[in-house]
């Protein structure tokens, strides 16, 4: 039973088309790689579900079959989606624990002006940013910390939003999270990630490294020049004869 | 009532010149260096005064004035630009920065302006311009002519330096990205620099016009500067045409409405089409 | 003694004006050039409802915080659908086109001639009349809106701004729908600066729509930046260094309106100076 999936989405930039036609289907408690070569559109089919870009044609359905044709960024949270950056979008000139205290902050207005669950939200923050390794980073400044911390941070960002009160996460989309870590950050961040597959969580993950991707993949989804070119087993789709040739085409 | 048509139609294409001249050279620097420099407005400003300083006090020959006051004035350009522009942008400063140093720069040049020539309103006179012809029932003077003339001749001559020279193709390359173009061997310190020298030329140009036909006050450079962007956004920012017709569908709009209104509210209107163009066209006309 | 009551009250008006707009710049990242627009607006609402209607001034203070509030909903619905430059010289365009509106609508507001003979403040047998009282009613609103910002800052609500500040794109990725909070804010420091216009149209006893132009607005934007954006002490630093500056260029010996021009020499050139080497303020937390 898929907890979301895509129709034949569209998107053309500049009347070149860079994802053309593709469809997903994710389930909940499994890992879901996208995978393929540079500027297959990975990140491009990552954005359109998001809502970052508005996409040409096709679909996103969500939980009970309702469809969309039309995604705003401000709606996925309310979808239960959430995701990572690419380009790692953190608040740079605010506390990394603020960065954090963010997610779990009431959304409406009125609400948040007049909030007072400051030690609950505290207290998630702080079991959050321990299971990052970044709670004694909590009050420097974002723009003072590490590449990888900061990596670490979005992490812990995308997990706490699991942990609001008002509306269940349940897609988690992770846009490579480990370009840039050191050793021991990659092994945290993968036992994070299987911790939230076991929980029960959909994710997907869009990473080059295939060693990362054996590990961890439930099942790939293989992109080319923004078409989709295989899709199942991790074995089945690293051992097929296309796949390699994609890679090693260009 | 139908004889009062062929003035507003002279007016708006007066007050359309006016605007699309200060525009261009707004739109020269934005073109280039991609934020709004609002230090332009007091360029303007500046070369009304150099010219009044230059003929009125000093009495220079005219064509020396006029040349006086566009070396002046482009010389501030440059020395804004390296005092100030160039050592933000090499350090990577956001627009907003720049914005906010550009409006420092506007008030201080302004206000200088104020304590040396005070704040008197003051008019610059050369008596041959000063007549007037008449065309098509609208009476429009010598100054007000050379005014379209100029604005004409620097509309090509700029077209034909963007389109067809080296240095409009190096222009082009650094407004589209500077790394890239610093990376091919275009050198960006001295382009720029010269887009700040012709563009403060061109502040002076209408800065000394401007004297020329209304008068001059320290003030001149916002009106001139703010009805600039609104032509430059309303035309659709980035096509140098759509400056120009910014320019005028502008002044058409403002005299059309004063028609009916009174003078006081040329800029609430203007204004207010500045509100709508970003409301419900933000892409301009020209839609860049 | 009565002249540094007098700047004392000078400085709580401003201070009052500071912080307010602090929160949409500094806290929020909005380059809000419409400040005085809601300084001017709150000091007319409360000058004309006295001056018609004789009613008293706490009850024409609440009422010109609604007034201006709803103003600024009405400028908030176009303006917080911008950012960056452009949100900027949106809030040119207001405040040009308040400006404007208290300058034409002279059956409102009599134009240039200005509101003169307006009461100072009474609440019951209390008389505001003397400076010293009406510092204290000055101070005493200081500490309100101070404390208003505080807890307003130190909210979630407060924490979000900042976000939208920072990037305003991600955070709706979380969850917020910016263009809420954006207006809000907006709203809200607009009611703030509602309270320095009321008390500054009763200090006075005279308005006119020469204090609350676009470069009155640039002034206060330069007070905020020079003590530190998105810190309150940062805001009073800032309005207590550019009141007390002019004051001590009198006392230095220039001339009155040299020295009001100086001011803006100063003022202006320590925006560029401030972008160049300390954008984040004397005390700032946070740069452009």
């Amino acid at each position: 039973m898929s907890i979301l999936e895509t129709k034949q989405l569209h998107k053309t930039f500049n009347g070149v088309p860079v994802v053309n036609g593709v469809s997903l289907s994710i389930e909940s408690g499994k890992i879901t790689s996208l995978i393929g070569p540079n500027g297959s559109g990975k990140s491009t089919t990552i954005n359109l579900i998001t809502g970052m870009i508005p996409f040409d044609g096709g679909a996103v359905v969500i939980e009970k079959g309702t469809i969309l044709s039309r995604i705003q960024p401000n709606q996925i949270a309310s979808y239960g989606i959430t995701r990572t950056f690419q380009n790692v979008e953190v608040f740079e000139q605010m506390t990394a624990l603020d960065n954090i205290l963010l997610v779990l902050t009431e959304r409406n207005v009125f609400s948040s002006l007049f909030e007072k669950h400051t030690q609950y939200h505290l207290d998630i923050a702080e079991r959050v940013m321990k299971r990052l390794d970044i709670w004694e980073k909590r009050n420097d400044m974002v723009e003072n910390l590490s590449y990888g911390q900061r990596k670490l941070l979005e992490i812990a960002r995308v997990i706490a939003m699991g942990e609001r009160t008002d509306g269940e996460t349940k897609v988690l989309f992770f846009d490579e999270p480990y370009a840039g870590l050191f050793p021991e950050m990659v092994k945290l961040v993968t036992t994070i990630l299987k911790e939230l597959r076991d929980e029960g969580k959909a994710i997907i993950l869009v990473e080059h490294n295939m060693d990362l991707i054996r590990e961890l993949s439930d099942y790939v989804y293989v992109l080319d020049a923004g078409k989709h070119l295989k899709e199942g087993s991790v074995d089945n789709v690293l051992s097929d004869q296309q796949v390699i040739e994609a890679y090693l085409g260009n | 009532m139908n004889s009062i048509i062929p003035q507003i139609v002279a007016n708006s294409i007066i007050a359309g010149s006016l605007y699309a001249l200060v525009g261009l050279g707004f739109f020269m620097i934005y073109r280039t260096v991609k934020f709004f420099d609002l230090g332009y407005g007091a360029l303007t400003a500046f070369g009304g005064y150099m010219m009044y300083w230059l003929l009125t006090l000093l009495s220079v020959p005219t064509y020396i004035a006029i040349i006086g006051t566009l070396l002046l004035t482009a010389m501030l350009a440059l020395i804004m630009n390296r005092l100030v522009y160039r050592p933000l942008r090499a350090r990577g400063s956001s627009n907003m920065v720049l914005l906010v140093a550009s409006l420092g720069l506007f008030t201080a040049i302004q206000a200088i302006i104020a304590i040396l020539f005070t704040s008197q309103f003051k008019t610059i006179t050369i008596r041959s311009l000063q007549e007037t012809v008449t065309l098509f029932g609208a009476f429009i003077t010598h100054t007000q002519l050379l005014m379209i003339a100029v604005t004409i001749i620097v509309f090509i001559g700029l077209s034909v330096l963007l389109r067809m020279t080296r240095f409009g193709a190096s222009i082009r390359a650094i407004g589209d990205d500077e790394e890239v173009a610093k990376i091919v061997g275009v050198n960006t310190k001295n382009i720029v620099s010269w887009v700040f020298i012709i563009a403060g030329a061109i502040a002076g140009t209408a800065g000394l016009l401007v004297g020329l036909d209304t008068g001059i006050e320290p003030t001149m450079g916002m009106q001139l500067l703010l009805k600039a962007v609104i032509a430059v956004i309303i035309g659709g920012v980035g096509r140098m045409y759509g400056v120009v017709i910014g320019a005028f569908l502008l002044a058409f709009i403002e005299n059309i409405a004063v028609w009916h209104l009174s003078g006081e509210w040329k800029d609430v209107v203007a204004f207010s089409v500045l509100i709508l163009f970003l409301l419900f066209k933000p892409k301009g006309i020209t839609g860049a | 003694m009565d002249y540094i009551i007098h700047l004392f009250i000078l400085i709580g008006i401003f201070s009052i004006l500071g912080l307010s707009l602090n929160l949409v710049i500094g806290y929020t990242g909005l380059l809000s050039a419409t400040h005085a627009g809601f300084y001017g607006i709150g000091a007319y609402a409360v000058a004309i409802l006295m001056k018609n209607t004789g009613m008293n001034f706490f009850i024409a203070l609440l009422l010109s915080i609604v007034i201006t509030v709803l103003s600024a909903l009405v400028i908030g619905v176009v303006l917080s659908k911008f950012k960056d430059d452009i949100y900027a010289l949106g809030s040119f365009g207001f405040a040009i086109i308040t400006y404007g509106l208290m300058l034409n609508l002279q059956g409102v507001t009599r134009g240039p001639l200005g509101i003169p003979g307006i009461g100072r403040p009474e609440l019951f047998d209390i008389s505001f009349s003397t400076n010293l009282t009406f510092l204290i009613l000055t101070l005493v609103l200081a500490v309100l809106v101070w404390w208003m910002t505080r807890y307003i800052t130190r909210s979630s609500y407060g924490r979000v701004l900042q976000a939208i500040r920072e990037n305003e794109k991600t955070i709706q990725f979380f969850g917020y729908t910016t263009y809420w909070y954006k207006l809000s804010i907006f709203m809200i420091s607009a009611g703030m600066a509602a309270i320095a216009g009321a008390l500054f149209a009763t200090y006075i006893t005279f308005i006119d729509p020469s204090s609350f132009t676009l470069i009155e607005s640039i002034f206060m934007i330069a007070m905020i930046i020079l003590g530190g954006l998105a810190d309150n002490r940062g805001a009073i630093i800032g309005v207590i260094i550019m009141i007390l500056l002019p004051e001590f260029l009198r006392f230095v010996g220039f001339p009155t309106e040299v020295a009001a021009q100086m001011r803006q020499v100063i003022y202006g050139l320590m925006l560029v100076v401030m972008m160049l080497y300390r954008p984040q303020g004397i005390y700032g937390k946070f740069k452009f």
